[in-house]
């Protein structure tokens, strides 16, 4: 996973993303699209909004992870090549947030994936913060 | 073989230079579409962004490769390479640097639109391949799309074929500058209409807005592009940004040919290039200008209006050539 050089320039340069919303209240959801949009812009840094997850490097997810949505993101988290990170976006999806130990709620994502690499936490974050954890990320890849 | 002709195939209008401008034109696409839509765009990758292309490319060559079960291997490794490899042959025959290009032959046009049909082919073959509901979809899509483009394409390219009484598309940018006007200003309107009509044809031929329902990314995940990874997914983003070359430097020798440059030959090259760039960037400013069209209505589009204008457009040209004081 480590790169260094050419590949590791490359890599920290063009961190293509997917947002999974797992359950989420949308609040998170508007905010990470807040940072695709105008105002704050992450394609400056080479980031892009993929569909499908064999594309992306990260993935974004979004909400307490509910029984209905578990399989769904092991799966696509399954469906995306190596080199891949994780961002686990708000509250909810850190730790379910609110709605930990409801009855349909399996926590965050950290209780499901194997790994996730980076919380940012908030109720929702701010843009600011997204972007923070993806600087973070960037860090991360060019080491 | 000479020095000169090996630095032609290798450098100046040749692989070095086509790759380069085909990322060039990426870059431009992108930060177009990003003034369009009042962001940046690409910032922080080399200069203004210039190298985020590459970057693109490096990265996704060092990913992982994945190619999932019950997928036909031997197609998805094939057809990305051809995708790559096809348009960079056609641009050969396009005369990047000024007059002449690296090949030519009287029907070379001929040869240029029957390697974009192949296109069309390895982009359903790849979707067809990949064993995935919306791969297949794509690929549908994509196959429906060019059965209706590829004609009022092909006829509405024969018009400068007509006016410079000749298939090689070396000798009818050359014949628009002895005209002293490029075909596009030549029997107005028709000229005009022609090169819409192109435009058109080649937005739909290159699946951009408002004609990207074959990879719909916020309705069939990414259409026949769904499975692919790594550095299959990277020569295919290659080979896009070559047919987006190819269409954009088809445009400009079919119908800018200039009248500037006979007595300043060694302007030829970049005013080529410069004609290319604003092709490129008509593109782009309708990608980020209108939304797209769901298919059935893509095929209305092309078969009730596109082909009727297409032919009525040849006739009318053909005529206008048949007039006593031409």
């Amino acid at each position: 996973m480590r790169a260094t050089g050419l590949i590791g320039w490359a890599r920290a340069s063009s961190p293509w993303i997917l947002h999974f919303n797992t359950g989420a209240c949308n609040a998170c959801d508007i905010e990470v699209v807040a940072a695709l949009t105008p105002r704050f812009d992450i394609e400056r840094f080479g980031a892009l909004k993929v569909g499908s997850p064999r594309h992306a490097d990260i993935l974004i997810v979004t909400g307490p992870v509910t029984r209905e949505s578990r399989p769904r993101l092991i799966r696509i988290y399954e469906q995306m090549p190596e080199p891949k990170l994780v961002m686990a976006v708000g509250t909810c999806a850190i730790s379910g947030g609110v709605f930990a130990g409801c009855y349909n709620v399996c926590g965050g994502a950290c209780n499901v994936l194997p790994k996730v690499d980076l919380l940012v936490p908030g109720c929702p974050p701010k843009p600011e913060a997204i972007i923070n954890g993806l600087m973070e990320l960037i860090k991360r890849l060019r080491r | 073989m000479d020095l000169a002709y090996l630095v032609a195939l290798l450098i100046f209008p040749g692989y070095a230079f086509l790759i380069l401008m085909a990322f060039f034109l990426e870059w431009l696409d992108r930060k177009t579409l990003a003034k369009v839509q009042d962001r940046y765009g690409p910032l922080r990758v080399g200069p203004v962004g210039l190298l985020q292309p590459v970057a693109d490319f490096i990265k996704l060559l060092s990913k992982e490769d994945m190619v999932p079960r019950g997928a036909n291997r031997g197609v998805l490794t094939a057809a990305p390479i051809l995708m790559a490899s096809l348009p960079l042959t056609a641009l050969f025959f396009i005369p990047m640097n000024g007059r002449e290009a690296i090949i030519s032959f009287e029907g070379d046009l001929i040869a240029v639109l029957f390697i974009l049909v192949s296109l069309a082919f390895l982009i359903f073959l790849t979707g067809w391949a990949s064993a995935n509901v919306f791969a297949a979809e794509g690929a549908m899509r994509s196959a429906l799309q060019m059965l209706s483009y590829e004609i009022p394409l092909a006829l509405t390219a024969i018009c400068p074929a007509l006016v410079a009484g000749s298939l090689s598309i070396s000798t009818i940018y050359a014949s628009q500058a002895e005209a002293g006007l490029p075909f596009l200003a030549f029997a107005p309107p028709f000229g005009a209409m022609s090169f819409a009509i192109f435009l058109i044809c080649s937005l739909a031929e290159l699946e951009r807005v408002p004609f990207d329902a074959p990879e719909a990314e916020t309705e069939i995940v990414a259409g026949w592009m769904t499975e692919l990874t790594g550095r299959r997914l990277a020569l295919i983003r290659l080979g896009r940004d070559l047919s987006f070359l190819l269409m954009a430097s088809l445009m400009a020798s079919l119908y800018l040919g200039d009248p500037i440059t006979p007595g300043l030959a060694w302007l030829a090259p970049l005013a080529f290039i410069l004609k290319v760039m604003a092709c490129a960037i008509l593109m782009s400013f309708i990608r980020g200008l209108v939304a797209r069209l769901r298919i059935d209505q893509t095929l209305r589009v092309f078969w009730t209006y596109m082909i009727p204008l297409a032919v009525g457009v040849l006739l009318a040209t053909k005529l206008f050539l048949m007039l006593p004081w031409y």
